[in-house]
């Protein structure tokens, strides 16, 4: 991450959502690629994909992103396609560049706040310090690898995507909650059975999650973006956070609790 | 197992009944015939005759109304130029009407459910609007809403919603949603300032806006209207326009002693002043209109404004000069917007591609509540513990559509996520329930389950706190998110949960 961010100014690869920009929907068959090919010398920074119909796959429409502002970049589409671009076969979203510099500042201040908050509500309900820490260390973990692997594969990070993480955080919290409230509140059996007790429990929660995101992922994938973003961001964090509770706060909690019996 | 319901239970059933009720409306919205009424024009023949947005059309003359298609084939046959009558039987009142063109109002099918969906999945218009240079406080972007409302409203856009969003680092905007169609001019509308202006010799004798304007013609072919449409030497054609507007008597009164002092020139059209009165909309000369020599006789309040407009066709030119005649009128009504605007957000969406969304959404669910039935199957390999499970999550999706229809909440995509997160944790919770009443322990069923409880609400606490601070950042455009989430994990701990507590007991037992 620290190598990225060093690379390119940024944590995330960011899409026109958060630099500003246009992102167009026409109702054409044309392929993606070659709208990319005839279009790049036109609009700068240019990207396209299709969108496919879920039942048929046949191509519906073609999304356009560019960070050309919207007029012009309605002018050069309308004269690539040769007709005017109208609600009924189109759909534009701009958004300045400014506007979405600070759309950007702004959610990351919310995901540090939630996580401040939710923090602070950690070290309410178990009131010691090492226990709490796991577990916010833990969902501080999740995200920074989820966030590692998804500049690994070049995703590019739009609005709904910060928001994935977002609800990452809270289901990262649930399992976590679970595992020390069974190893710190409870004193039925030994530490390992009751650990296993948890992983049983918790472990089923993450597979509901997982399995159902990545099902529905399998779904949307071909038609909306957002949808993708954000189910692609959860199963991806759904992945490390077992790794992160089962093992490395698992571990924690267990040295925690035989040091201070 | 003998059925006897807990009072937990009773709750959830009652609220799953109002959540229908919310969604479905009573009588249920499915057996309605019809088309509802969405915008009137004002001062219509439709309108002075009683028709009102929200009404639902079910008759005309007779001819039953079901859907969308009988209204538009009716309408279509019946009005071909000449004057006729229509009867409209609606489910308020009948209304009979004389006219030789189509009845000013909009029409769409009647929803099915009490759902209503956000822009990005229904289709329309949005803008995010700020001043270009300065930062607005709450009451300035309010003064502007009013003005920008009105303007709207004049200019005949109906459907639209308008007010005011801050976000997070203070910042004051102005959101503008138009349902359907957009207009085209849209951003000249709410983003260019309209600063009419007439002078006369350099100096402003008037400007637009109820000040130095008490009344403008429109709608009314005695005194607006296109007057004449010529060839071009060019090949194209023009379209004149003209209309009558009404001056304040300070307004007609400085025109008067300007103009006095201006000399006569003859012309064989007539005689008229050697000044123009010159029009500028935000500083941009638009027409230089002759000023007849009475106007140095005696100050005037009634005078005629025209101008023209060019196309490649007749049919352009019309239009254009129409278009450009209702901008003015609207400028000269409502006057200058009070700040210089930048447009920093502009999304128009087409219909078509949500409707095709709403589909994948649920195709989605589906699968979703597929992969969540196979893992619990999986593990408890008890069907009823499993389908308790997965009715409570379904009951849960069923209540949250039901609190947003009852509090007109607009389900766009962020709201969608918003489900989603929340079902996603109130099978996490039940998966919890389930497992702490399965512990070999010496406690009772009632002592696990309350313990259960103990590690349900620190998870809802988390999430609650880590939602708040998206109601206000990016100028709430996200805010569905969190008020979904919200409304999800509330009702999972103050109803679903308890019931489902109530359905482990009794199946445990």
């Amino acid at each position: 991450m620290v190598s990225f961010y060093s690379a390119n100014g940024d944590f995330i690869y960011k899409d026109i959502s958060l630099t500003g920009g246009t992102s167009v929907t026409v109702y054409e068959k044309t392929s993606a690629t070659q709208i990319k090919n005839d279009l790049s010398d036109k609009l700068s920074d240019v990207s396209t994909r299709s969108i496919y119909d879920i039942v048929t796959r046949e191509q519906k429409a073609v999304i356009i992103e560019t960070t050309t502002e919207g007029d012009t970049t309605r002018q050069v589409l309308e004269e690539y396609f040769g007709y005017e671009l109208t609600t009924e076969n189109s759909s534009f979203e701009f958004t300045g560049s400014a506007l979405s510099e600070s759309f950007y500042r702004q959610l990351l201040i919310a995901i540090l706040i939630a996580f401040v908050f939710m923090g602070i509500v950690v070290f309410i309900i178990f009131r010691t310090f090492v226990p709490s820490t796991a577990v916010i260390l833990s969902a501080f973990a999740d995200i920074l690898m989820t966030l590692a692997l998804v500049n690994m594969l070049g995703m590019r990070m739009s609005t709904a995507g910060i928001v994935a993480f977002l609800m990452l955080i809270g289901y990262s919290v649930d399992t976590d909650i679970l595992l020390t409230t069974r190893i710190l509140k409870r004193d039925e059996g030994s530490l390992n059975s009751r650990i296993f007790g948890a992983f049983k429990t918790g472990i089923t929660m993450t597979l509901t999650s997982l399995f159902a995101v990545v099902f529905a992922l399998f779904v949307v994938r071909s038609f909306s973006i957002v949808l993708t973003q954000i189910f692609s961001i959860l199963a991806i964090g759904l992945g490390f956070d077992i790794l992160n509770t089962w093992i490395t706060n698992a571990s924690i909690l267990k040295w925690y609790k035989e040091k201070k019996p | 197992m003998r059925l006897k319901l807990t009072w937990r239970m009773w709750i959830l059933i009652i609220v799953l009944l109002f959540s229908l009720i919310a969604v479905f409306g009573i009588p249920p919205r499915v057996f309605q015939k019809g088309v509802v009424i969405t915008s009137v024009e004002l001062n219509s023949t439709a309108f002075d005759q009683g028709l009102r947005q929200g009404q639902i059309i079910t008759e005309i003359d007779g001819t039953p109304i079901k859907n969308l298609e009988d209204f538009t084939r009716v309408v279509k046959d019946k009005y071909t130029g000449e004057k006729v009558k229509t009867t409209f039987l609606t489910n308020e009142l009948e209304v009979i009407m004389f006219s030789n063109e189509t009845p000013k109002i909009t029409v769409s099918s009647i929803s099915q459910t009490n759902i209503k969906t956000g822009l990005d999945l229904s289709g329309g218009a949005r803008a995010l609007i700020q001043a270009e240079g300065q930062k607005l406080s709450a009451s300035e972007t309010q003064d502007l809403i009013d003005v920008v409302s009105n303007r709207l409203d004049v200019y005949g856009i109906k459907d639209m919603n308008i007010l005011p969003v801050s976000d997070l680092s203070g910042n004051n905007y102005m959101l503008i949603e138009i349902a359907g169609a957009t207009p085209s001019d849209l951003e000249e509308l709410v983003a260019k300032q309209g600063k009419f202006e007439a002078k006369i010799a350099n100096e402003t004798v008037f400007v637009g806006g109820n000040q130095d304007v008490t009344s403008v013609c429109r709608n009314d072919a005695t005194c607006a209207g296109i007057e004449t449409c010529q060839k071009a030497s060019d090949g194209g054609h023009f379209c004149n326009f003209r209309f009558s507007v009404y001056l304040s008597e300070a307004a007609a009164n400085k025109v008067y002693q300007i103009a006095k002092d201006i000399p006569v020139n003859a012309s064989p059209q007539g005689n008229y002043l050697s000044e123009q009165l010159e029009l500028f909309v935000d500083d941009k000369y638009t027409t230089g209109l002759n000023i007849a020599e009475v106007f140095k006789e005696r100050p005037l309040t009634q005078i005629a404004i025209s101008g023209s407009e060019t196309g490649k066709s007749q049919q352009e030119a019309f239009e254009a000069s129409e278009k450009e005649m209702q901008k003015l009128q609207t400028i000269l009504i409502t006057g200058s917007l009070p700040y210089k605007l930048e447009i920093v957000k502009l999304d128009t969406i087409s219909p078509t591609l949500g409707k095709d969304f709403i589909n994948s959404i649920f195709f989605a669910g589906i699968a979703a509540i597929l992969a969540v039935s196979i893992v619990i199957f999986f593990r408890y390999r008890k069907i009823k513990s499993s389908l308790a499970l997965i009715i409570t999550s379904l009951s849960e999706v069923l209540i949250i559509l039901g609190v947003a229809s009852f509090i007109n909440w607009n389900l766009d995509l962020p709201s969608i996520a918003g489900i989603l997160a929340a079902i996603g944790t109130g099978i996490d919770s039940q998966i919890i329930i389930l497992d702490e009443a399965k512990q070999k322990e010496s406690l009772s069923l009632k002592q696990k389950l309350r313990r259960a409880f103990a590690i349900i609400l620190g998870a809802y606490f988390t999430a609650l706190v880590a939602l708040l601070p998206l109601l206000w950042a990016g100028a709430g455009l996200l805010k569905g998110f969190a008020i979904t989430t919200i409304i999800g994990i509330s009702v999972g701990v103050l109803v679903t949960r308890p019931a489902f507590t109530d359905m482990v007991n009794m199946i445990e037992e």
